[in-house]
């Protein structure tokens, strides 16, 4: 009877021993498959530095059409502040007309420069003086770039990777105070820590303290899983016991400060200190303050339930308690943190930090085709942009304030209309603004890259171009504008009509391009056949052959506002094709220029046939469908454009130019729907509030020397002088001997002025 | 007696008056109203807006196109400074930047035909002469109004195209130059 016990006893401690043994390896196993899943976790990330992503900077200068407030508003969105006293860089001074500046140290493209003072005098139109710290005349200085994103591997995910050196000491002992006291000496879990927790908010009757160590909130940062099970904490353990193993507290404290969650912004995802910093405070993360760093270190705890623009009062507590904490463990004076907690929040009001994110879509794009994923999302590069903040904001403005407009007059509150808004500077093709929605902060569909809508009347400019090109045509030739009638292949019949359903009869071109006359321009246009119409489009700029049937006349070529602004720059900068440049420089995490994009420019067409065409678009704009504007624009600006609208209004385009910048405004539906509106109601306002708000300058390109200028009748064509000239006459450009027939009236004017002054030579005698 | 002289008079000048009216309806096309005279040194950065040329109420058309008057095209501090810049760096074989420079310029004054020039011979020495070409031709197109501009310019072109072994070309082009504003 022992006998079976015993035998069974000892196969009975076999088994355990062997089950216990099984479980051992099996944990062993576990451990180190964990091990190898949270190391590599943490180097990929400690080595993957986002590229960083520049405005282009300001250039001051005297002369500088830029007004002492506008020149303070300007350091205001570099977060500079305003003091008494100039202490530290990133302030200002106001002294009557004059602002003192301490310039940051700054990195460009081609040069580093270091902290220096500057001295600005102002008026309220424009600078008058740029001096240095020693009263020295400064010719040109520029600005630092504006931060205006990152390019940041994970989608959603953005962040200002900082390095030890742009952390303020107080944040890692703020941190280990309120979150894990033993944190440089546990090694990656802390039991008492977790005791402690539990008695603090028993005691406290609330939760106050988390029982995680910050590495314990690393790695649960990096496999973002929202059941806390049991078995997810002891993973979590295990994994951060591993990291504590592996790698320094000084690299899990950097990595922390740049890893974990602080808040959302719309689609975008705010990790670390650094951008949190710009988020809450519009301040780089060296620039804060006790208070400030205290707040940010109590959002810690939950972003969303202690969001300071949400929950201001809950998140004061809280950052008040931090700061006791900090005061009873010797990290701060006790009167310091009695001051901080006496400071109010200091955040801002809206989320502040740039965020383009239509520009930043199309700056990706650009390097995608030359770099890797990879390289763009990890080596720290530094690139630098043709982004005019100032032009964006306008550009942002314009089509939200219009598009809201467009929606109170058809009644609809929560309409879908949308729209998209490319600015250009013509001469050097440099795209300065890109808005892509309504909803300028959401990173979304980019309508201004990937709305391929038909371009309609935008393409009879370039029609009238080609036909000038011929010689057989000019401004002032009269063209039939009679209904049309053309047989397909397909053997129906094509009849476009223009948009007032009626037809004018002989008008000039001048006339025909003026007021969007559809008939006039495709009988010109098949005049002078497609394909040569087809190589001028390309030779601006378009890359693709549209197809070749009469209804691309009417602009039935689907185009997105980006491919316009191209083709458009040609016709504002005087016939060259320069190729449109959102980035203009790249430069690698240690300084070195990786790619340079040059500025290129290639003849496409003769100065003179664009000059013609230019001064006729500005007749768009004083008599035809763009004259909508001038009672938006500055009195006596110069400019020039086109309107387009699609068939049965499905699209509505403005595209048109000053004289230093290029602006295409698209409004339509996403789903393609009628908008009921023309291009001259629904484009042209955004157009012109556009233009109104950048402080532009009249077009005014010297005319060619082989051209003349000349006035004819819109009506009629004909030529009319000084004796004749009325409300009808336009002034248009032709080559220089072009005869055109004199209006009978001011032949018979001229005969009457000739008998007047015989009369008086007469009656002079009789005396 | 005068007043048989009076009807002598009156008659004559029907005829004179008849005949002058019937010459200016088939005389050739009148010249245009003279343009605005064109501003002297272009203003750096975005200045005011400028005027329209009036109609042609006030000034008597010319039986030829008005010559507007002579402009000159010169640098302002800002844009002075950076070609210096940009040729010290040139002159370092630093051309890369020494254009970039001349890029901060353009962005100031992107409508001045000195600029371009000195972009274009950066691009000469960065042995491209094809963009150097067409930022002579560039020049040229907003030089309209300076010879001694043009005629850089046109040097800038010929130079360009003597590179690119188009010496017939190029020889058109200095000659123009010269005829511009004799070396």
């Amino acid at each position: 009877m022992a006998r079976s016990g015993s035998t069974f006893r000892r196969i009975f401690w076999l088994s355990a021993a062997v089950v216990v043994l099984g479980a051992g390896v099996a944990a062993t196993f576990y451990v180190l498959y964990l091990d190898h899943l949270v190391t590599k976790q943490f180097e990929g990330r400690r080595w993957t530095l986002p590229a960083q992503v520049y405005a282009a900077p300001l250039e001051l200068y005297a002369g500088l059409a830029l007004g002492g407030t506008d020149l303070e508003h300007e350091l205001q969105r570099l977060q500079y502040r305003r003091v008494d006293k100039l202490e530290h860089p990133g302030t200002y001074r106001l002294q009557g007309a004059r602002i003192d500046v301490a310039l940051r140290p700054a990195r460009f493209a081609d040069e580093s420069r270091p902290a220096s003072i500057l001295s600005i005098v102002a008026n309220d139109k424009a600078i008058e003086s740029v001096r240095d710290s020693d009263g020295k005349d400064v010719p040109i200085v520029r600005l630092e770039p504006l931060l205006i994103g990152s390019i940041f591997p994970i989608h959603g995910e953005d962040r200002i990777v900082v390095t030890p050196q742009d952390v303020p000491p107080l944040l890692p002992a703020a941190l280990t105070t309120v979150e894990d006291r033993k944190f440089y000496t546990h090694h990656g879990v802390d039991p008492t820590g977790i005791a402690r927790a539990l008695w603090q908010n028993v005691r406290a009757g609330q939760i106050e303290q988390g029982g995680s160590t910050l590495t314990q909130q690393l790695v649960k940062s990096y496999f973002l899983d929202p059941r806390r099970t049991l078995s997810r904490k002891i993973r979590e353990a295990i994994m951060a016991v591993s990291l504590d193993a592996h790698f320094s507290k000084a690299d899990l404290m950097n990595a922390y400060i740049n890893e974990i969650f602080l808040g959302q912004d719309g689609d975008r995802a705010i990790h670390g200190f650094g951008l949190a910093s710009q988020f809450y405070f519009g301040k780089p993360l060296s620039e804060l303050d006790l208070s400030e760093v205290a707040l940010l270190v109590a959002i810690v705890r939950g972003p969303t339930y202690y969001d300071p623009r949400r929950h201001a009062d809950r998140v004061r507590l809280r950052r008040d308690m931090v700061l006791k904490l900090m005061a009873e463990r010797g990290i701060v004076k006790q009167e310091d943190a009695l001051a901080a907690e006496k400071r109010p929040l200091g955040v801002t009001t809206r989320a502040s930090g740039a965020y383009y994110p239509a520009y930043l879509d199309f700056v990706r794009r650009t390097l995608r085709r030359d770099y890797h994923d990879q390289d763009l999302t990890e080596a720290g590069l530094r690139i630098y942009t043709s982004l005019d903040p100032r032009a964006q904001d306008n550009a942002e403005r314009a089509l939200e304030r219009e598009l809201a407009r467009l929606d109170r007059l058809k009644k609809s509150p929560d309409s879908k209309l949308e729209g998209a808004v490319v600015v250009t500077a013509p001469q050097n093709g440099d795209v300065i603004a890109i808005v892509g929605s309504r909803n300028v902060g959401y990173d979304g569909f980019n309508r201004a890259l990937d709305a391929r809508r038909a371009m309609g009347s935008l393409v009879k400019p370039f029609i009238y171009l080609t036909a000038f090109e011929s010689g057989r045509y000019n401004a002032a030739t009269v063209v039939q504008d009679a209904p049309v009638s053309i047989k397909l292949a397909n053997g129906t019949y094509w009849k476009p009509e223009n948009f007032t359903k009626q037809n004018y009869g002989p008008v000039p071109v001048v006339h025909a391009l003026a007021e969007s006359l559809n008939d006039a321009t495709v009988a010109v246009g098949l005049d002078i056949g497609l394909p040569k119409i087809t190589a001028t489009l390309n030779r601006f700029g378009l890359d693709r052959q549209p197809a070749q049937v009469p209804s691309m006349l009417l602009g039935t070529i689907d185009v997105s506002p980006m491919e316009v602004a191209q083709l458009y720059n040609g016709l504002a900068n005087g016939g060259f094709r320069t190729p449109l440049r959102a980035v203009r420089a790249v430069i690698s995490v240690d300084g070195k220029p990786l790619k340079a994009f040059p500025l290129e420019v290639t003849p496409v067409a003769s100065p003179e046939v664009v000059y013609e065409v230019d001064r006729m678009m500005e007749q768009v704009m004083e008599k035809g469908t763009g004259r909508g504007a001038r009672s938006i624009l500055p009195a006596n600006l110069v400019v020039a454009g086109k309107s387009g609208t699609s068939s049965d209004y499905h699209d509505n385009w403005f595209a048109g130019f000053s004289g230093s910048h290029l602006a295409v405004v698209w409004v339509g539906y996403d789903d393609n729907l009628p908008t009921g509106f023309t291009g001259s109601s629904g484009a042209l306002p955004v157009w012109a509030r556009l233009m109104a708000g950048l402080g532009t300058t009249s077009w005014d390109a010297p005319m060619p020397e082989s051209l003349a200028e000349t006035w004819i009748d819109y009506g009629s064509g004909l030529r009319v002088d000084k004796n004749c000239a009325d409300d009808n006459t336009v002034p248009i450009a032709v080559p220089v001997g072009t005869e055109l027939p004199l209006k009978p009236s001011c032949a018979g004017n001229s005969i009457q002025s000739i008998v007047e002054r015989a009369g008086e030579w007469i009656r002079d005698l009789m005396h | 007696m005068i007043r048989a002289m009076r009807c002598q008079i009156l008659l004559s000048l029907l005829a004179a008056a008849s005949l002058f009216s019937a010459c200016s309806v088939v005389r050739s096309p009148e010249s245009p109203a003279p343009q605005e005279p064109s501003a002297t040194q272009t203003p750096p950065g975005p200045g005011t807006a400028q005027p329209q040329p009036a109609p042609p109420t006030e000034t008597p058309p010319n039986p030829e196109p008005p010559r507007p008057p002579p402009k000159q095209f010169k640098l302002s501090p800002a844009t002075n400074a950076l070609v210096q810049q940009a040729h010290t760096q040139a002159h370092t074989g630093a051309f890369v930047p020494a254009a970039n420079t001349l890029e901060r310029a353009l962005r100031i004054e992107p409508e001045n035909p000195l600029l371009w020039i000195e972009l274009g011979q950066i691009r000469l020495s960065e042995n491209n002469p094809a963009q150097a070409n067409s930022m002579g031709h560039k020049a040229l197109a907003l030089a309209t109004g300076d010879p001694q501009a043009q005629a850089s310019a046109w040097r800038l072109v010929a130079e360009s195209l003597r590179a690119l072994n188009r010496n017939d070309e190029a020889a058109e082009a200095d000659k123009k130059a010269n005829a511009l504003s004799p070396r």
